[in-house]
């Protein structure tokens, strides 16, 4: 179905609408971008091409390639529109003024195929509003698809159909947002707002008003929305510096505008005369020269500084300190009935947004588990609100929303002594509005190691990591060790892993659902290791690594890895051993070893050399591969997406990208069953490096690069075990080098390494502070 | 005694490596179509041709394979011209020149092409595969020194300011600029026809550049230094061609004559200071023509850096009004195989449009060397 939509057009190259451009490019489909003629210039595209320019250098990026930009192609509305009729589907991204859509919809209506599905990006301004008046034909093939910004990250896209919308065209693409875009595609009613907006302007509003009337610092304030909740800890505060200050009175304005009387928004959107102010001095927020926070640059240093409500200006940060916020924990009813300010605060700002929520459903959409989808990925709340509800208890919190006389949902009466999620013979269900539980139901074909895990037990298990049996004979191995750091104990069950697919299996994945596939090895065993002088310890547990790595990559059955998240270090030398990769398209992945005075000890450098050195669009001789590898490795590159990853031939030719990271383990898993007939594991590669004169080459590079002051004392220690390795050691360019022989040169090399002084000290600044030291 | 004459010049637009109009052109295609040039703007009978000497600092990939022959056959040369392609780095095109005209003496040929290629785009400085001895590394660190580590131990060997450096970059680049403005490049620039269209003018020429801009742009080598990228010749993609015959030969087919070469010179220097190069290899060429500095009325000296160039300069005692009268490669540009064929041509062409009696063009060369020629006016 998703196959339908070949192209795409998207009108109106503002942030939003060169953001969907760029992440249909980034999926790898062609787009035509429109936007209005410039007020003066030759070039009638002006305006989209510099929108194409400017998300060039925007960071984050929008696009996950250069090359992805060269897939949007830009056009103007007065030229191009009949170019529609190239394009499968119409997403209309132009000012929030129905008069200018409307008037687009009707030419749109002349030139576009019949058929072709057209849809809106508004935020504010209903389905059926945007139809008025226009023809059947035209009502059939529209709908809104709403995205946030920024539309490469952010995972929501809300979808509102009419009556007269036809299904089978919206199920078109919605399949090819999951998909292709990689969105969790939520169904919303054409109520105001939607669902996330709706919720979450209601949470800020609720929030910016409260600080100053309860008496709250906004450090206070965004301390208390933030970690006990699952907030992102941007906060409040921060977070409408990042949306941008001056588009709140706009977005509550229209709220009000579009909401009834009855609704309860009209009580807590109140004049926020800071923001006001703020906005008359030029304060739009982190796009300007910031908002309620500010980076204070006067004087030579770089202040973080915010605004105190009660004069308005601004002064230092100061850390909030609350010691009922300390007290209450991650325990959510305590923090609802601490004393004083911080229980009064967390209650009349999330207690009642909670309230509000519960009253969404079934006004803006059927079940509660969209709105948990929406306020999840729409604003990075950890918890959706119904499972914050199911935190505090829902008798406790019906009990005081009675107490106060707030509206009580008819949601919340259904939920009377039960709770929202439960876990039903290994399923998880949901309550709907009929007070029945009903199963929750994933998107055709996607399979999460989260559900699996709800219905039966691990076929095996350490501290550090699980096996689950995915199905099919496929097994999935996941690191459960802290920030899926890696350690002796997920070598040990990846070795018995091993044994266990060799005997009764077919194929492994290796896959975990936390934020991070892996950030590395866990390098404070290392440490603690070198700090006893316990260095054949650290041998062994180098061997062991190598040894696994090398177990992995021959194993007579196939092994998929599949990342998402950052891929370091030794997370990233997982994939450089596994047959295929199938990574998540939000993949961060680089050997980063380098930074802590280390370099990759498992096979890393091997790989990478292996890999760039037989690289057929390489430059022939012994040279090019290693310097790639070198320029790689020593300056700790990570790759910003899975396309960069491929560039870095962390991906090879035959390696998949998923774009939603719901379907990344069934894609895996595919991946891997796909391989298993005919299966035959890989050979050793023999290659040709350098020796002693290609280290030469890269000494004399470091030593530019700190006579530049690029590099420091302690990089040229490192780049130059780095180059021990990456050219071989003291081999000769007549001679071929064994696989075994370069794990030894890592070996060696990272074992000198961590006798030095500077590299332990790096590893004790980043154990401490989560920073390089650049000693 | 046979007189050697240059008897012709002309060169590609010189453009920015990886950014500039050329950067997509193979430099087998560019200095087949300057070689093609040269031959139609001075008339000479191909088949007289006795051999193209290139010149090319990192003859490999595309620029590899004894380009020279390549080049001949690309640019549809009677199959019984030859080619060689010489390496001296950046005085490669120069070493052309002299080559070109020591055989002519020897009697082995009365014309030759000498020409230069580099692109530098697409071949990178180092080339693809430096493996550096690592024996000689430790005994002679300069050997291998990249060149801006050496531009640097001249400014502070010959104390030449970062201020001084950067009056020296803007008179280059208002020198380059005016003369382009006048169309004084024109007759010497071959048009290159690429896939993307024609290019006919230079690319590296900043007319705008200030004092000011120059001392906002960070140091390019060494924190504690003083040279930047404003201060050194950027990377440049380019060919050059000069056709070197004997006197009598041109005479007797009417072509025009240039310049006649008086006399050359190389000379090695500590590799740390290769920029010095000039100093030593000019002395002897004006040695051999019985001349001094100050007798030069037209100076090409090749501006690798503003800080070796002005060492160069004040040690041979050149006036500074006849030094790179249309400016140098700081703006111009230095493709290194192709920079001693258009200093030799551009000093010859000079002699020619300002008058005066003699003419020097010189540079140096990484690994410590310089090279020179002396030339007269007919």
């Amino acid at each position: 179905m998703a196959g339908s939509i070949k192209k795409v057009c998207v009108i109106g190259a503002g942030v939003m609408g060169s953001g969907i451009a760029a992440q249909v490019a980034n999926a790898g489909l062609p787009v035509l971008l429109l936007d209005i003629l410039p007020k003066d210039g030759a070039n009638r595209n002006a305006v989209a091409e510099g929108a194409v320019a400017r998300a060039l250098k925007t960071d984050p990026a929008p696009f996950m390639s250069a090359g992805a930009a060269k897939l949007i192609e830009c056009g103007n509305i007065d030229d191009d529109l009949a170019r529609v009729a190239e394009c499968d589907w119409i997403v209309e991204v132009v000012l929030e003024r129905l008069d200018v859509k409307q008037a687009l919809y009707h030419k749109l209506e002349v030139v576009r195929r019949p058929g072709t599905a057209i849809s809106s990006n508004t935020s504010t301004i209903p389905l059926q509003t945007l139809l008025g008046g226009m023809p059947e034909s035209f009502a059939r093939d529209f709908m809104i698809t709403h995205f946030f910004n920024p539309p490469r990250y952010m995972r929501l896209m809300e979808l509102v159909t009419g009556p007269a919308t036809d299904q089978a065209l919206a199920a078109v693409v919605a399949q090819f947002c999951d998909r292709a875009l990689g969105k969790s595609v939520v169904v919303c009613h054409d109520s105001p707002g939607f669902i996330a907006n709706r919720l979450g302007v209601f949470w800020m509003t609720g929030a910016v008003t409260e600080t100053p009337e309860i008496g709250l610092t906004i450090e206070e304030a965004d301390a208390i929305m933030g970690a006990p909740f699952g907030v992102p800890k941007t906060g409040v505060f921060g977070l409408s510096d990042l949306v941008g200050l001056d588009l709140m009175p706009h977005v509550n304005a229209s709220m009000a505008g579009a909401l009834p009387k009855t609704d309860e928004f009209h009580t807590i959107n109140r004049d926020m005369p800071v923001v006001r102010r703020l906005l008359e001095t030029g304060y739009t927020g982190r796009k300007g020269k910031g908002g309620f926070y500010r980076i204070n640059k006067s004087g030579g240093k770089r202040v973080k500084e915010s605004v105190d409500l009660k004069t308005g200006e601004f002064r230092p940060e100061r850390k909030a300190n609350l010691p009922e916020l300390e007290a209450a924990g991650r325990d959510i009813r305590k923090l609802f009935e601490a004393p004083g300010k911080v229980g009064a605060y967390a209650w009349n700002v999330m207690g009642r947004t909670l309230a509000y929520a519960a009253r969404l459903v079934p006004e803006a959409a059927d079940e509660i588990t969209a709105i948990d989808e929406a306020m999840r990925l729409g604003y990075n709340w950890k918890f959706g609100p119904f499972e914050l509800i199911d935190k505090v208890g829902v008798d406790w919190f019906v009990a005081r929303l009675r107490a106060e006389n707030i509206a009580v949902a008819p949601i919340l009466e259904k939920a009377a002594s039960k709770t929202f999620y439960r876990v039903e013979n290994g399923k998880k269900q949901f309550l709907g509005l009929d007070g029945a539980y009903h199963d929750l139901k994933r998107p055709d074909g996607v399979l999460m190691l989260e559900d699996i895990k709800l219905a039966g037990k691990p076929v095996l298990k350490n501290s550090s990591a699980a096996v689950w049996d995915v199905g099919d004979g496929v097994l999935c191995f996941e690191f459960t060790s802290k920030s899926n750091s890696l350690d002796e104990q997920i070598m040990a069950l990846l070795q018995k892993t091993i044994a266990l697919v060799k005997e009764k299996y077919k194929a492994l994945v290796i896959y975990n659902e936390g934020s991070n596939f892996s950030v590395g090895a866990n390098v404070g065993l290392a440490l603690f290791a070198a700090n006893i002088a316990a260095w054949a310890q650290v041998e062994a547990m180098i061997a062991t690594g190598q040894d696994m790595m090398q177990k992995l990559k021959y194993a007579p059955f196939p092994v998929v890895a599949a990342p998402a998240g950052m891929a370091l270090g030794g997370g990233c030398e997982f994939l450089l051993h596994s047959d295929a990769v199938q990574a998540y398209a939000e993949t961060y992945a680089g050997l980063v070893e380098c930074g802590i005075g280390l370099l990759p000890g498992w096979g890393g450098c091997k790989e990478m050399l292996g890999r760039w050195v037989t690289d057929p669009k390489m430059p022939r001789g012994p040279m090019p591969g290693p310097t790639k590898v070198f320029e790689m490795i020593s300056t700790a590159k990570v790759g910003r997406s899975a396309a960069d990853a491929r560039e870095m031939l962390i991906l090879r030719g035959g390696d998949g990208v998923t774009m939603n990271r719901y379907r990344l383990l069934a894609d895996a898993k595919a991946k891997a069953l796909k391989l298993v007939d005919g299966y035959k594991p890989q050979e050793p590669r023999e290659i040709v490096l350098p020796g002693p004169s290609g280290k030469v080459a890269m000494d004399q590079a470091v030593a530019g690069f700190a006579k530049l002051g690029v590099a420091t004392k302690h990089d040229i220690v490192v780049g130059g075990e780095l180059a021990v390795v990456l050219s071989g050691g003291g081999t000769d360019i007549i001679d071929v080098v064994k696989e075994s022989k370069i794990l030894v040169l890592e070996r060696e090399s990272f074992l000198r390494l961590l006798r030095t002084p500077a590299t332990l000290a790096r590893i004790e600044h980043m154990l401490e502070t989560g920073k390089p030291l650049r000693n | 005694m046979v007189n050697v004459v240059i008897a012709g010049y002309a060169r590609s637009p010189f453009t920015l490596a990886r950014k500039g109009a050329l950067a997509r052109v193979r430099p087998d295609d560019l200095a087949a179509e300057v070689v093609r040039g040269l031959i139609e703007k001075t008339g000479v009978k191909p088949e007289d041709i006795e051999d193209i000497i290139m010149g090319c600092a990192f003859p490999e990939g595309e620029q590899g394979m004894n380009v020279a022959r390549l080049i001949g056959l690309l640019a549809d040369l009677p199959l019984s011209v030859g080619g060689c392609t010489v390496n001296r780095f950046c005085g490669s095109s120069m070493q052309s020149v002299h080559m070109a005209a020591g055989q002519i003496r020897l009697g082995a040929g009365d014309v030759f092409i000498a020409a230069g290629v580099e692109s530098m785009s697409r071949i990178p400085m180092g080339g693809y595969n430096p493996l550096f001895n690592p024996v000689l590394a430790k005994k002679s660190p300069g050997a291998y020194m990249g060149m801006g580590e050496t531009a640097e131990n001249v400014a502070r060997r010959w104390q030449i300011t970062r201020d001084a450096q950067e009056e020296f970059a803007v008179k280059s680049q208002k020198k380059a600029a005016s003369a382009q403005a006048a169309g004084k490049f024109k007759d010497e620039i071959v048009p290159i026809h690429a896939k993307a269209g024609v290019i006919d003018s230079d690319g590296c020429i900043r007319g705008d550049t200030t004092k000011e801009t120059l001392a906002g742009l960070k140091l390019a080598f060494d924190q504690e230094g003083t040279v930047t990228a404003g201060t050194s010749s950027p990377l440049t993609d380019g060919a050059s061609a000069v056709l070197v015959c004997s006197e009598e030969y041109a005479d007797k087919h009417g072509l025009k004559k240039l310049a006649r070469i008086k006399s050359v010179g190389v000379a090695g220097v500590e590799p740390e200071i290769m920029g010095i190069g000039p100093v030593r290899s000019s002395r002897k060429a004006l040695d051999r023509a019985g001349l001094k500095g100050t007798d030069m009325d037209v100076v090409e000296l090749n501006e690798a850096f503003a800080s070796q160039s002005l060492a160069s300069m004040s040690e041979i005692g050149f006036r500074e009004e006849t030094v790179n009268i249309d400016g140098g490669a700081i703006a111009l540009g230095h493709p290194l195989g192709a920079t001693g064929a258009r200093i030799v041509g551009k000093a010859a062409s000079l002699l020619a449009r300002e008058g005066g009696k003699y003419a020097i063009a010189t540079q140096c060369i990484g690994g410590g060397q310089g090279i020179a020629t002396v030339l007269e006016r007919i």
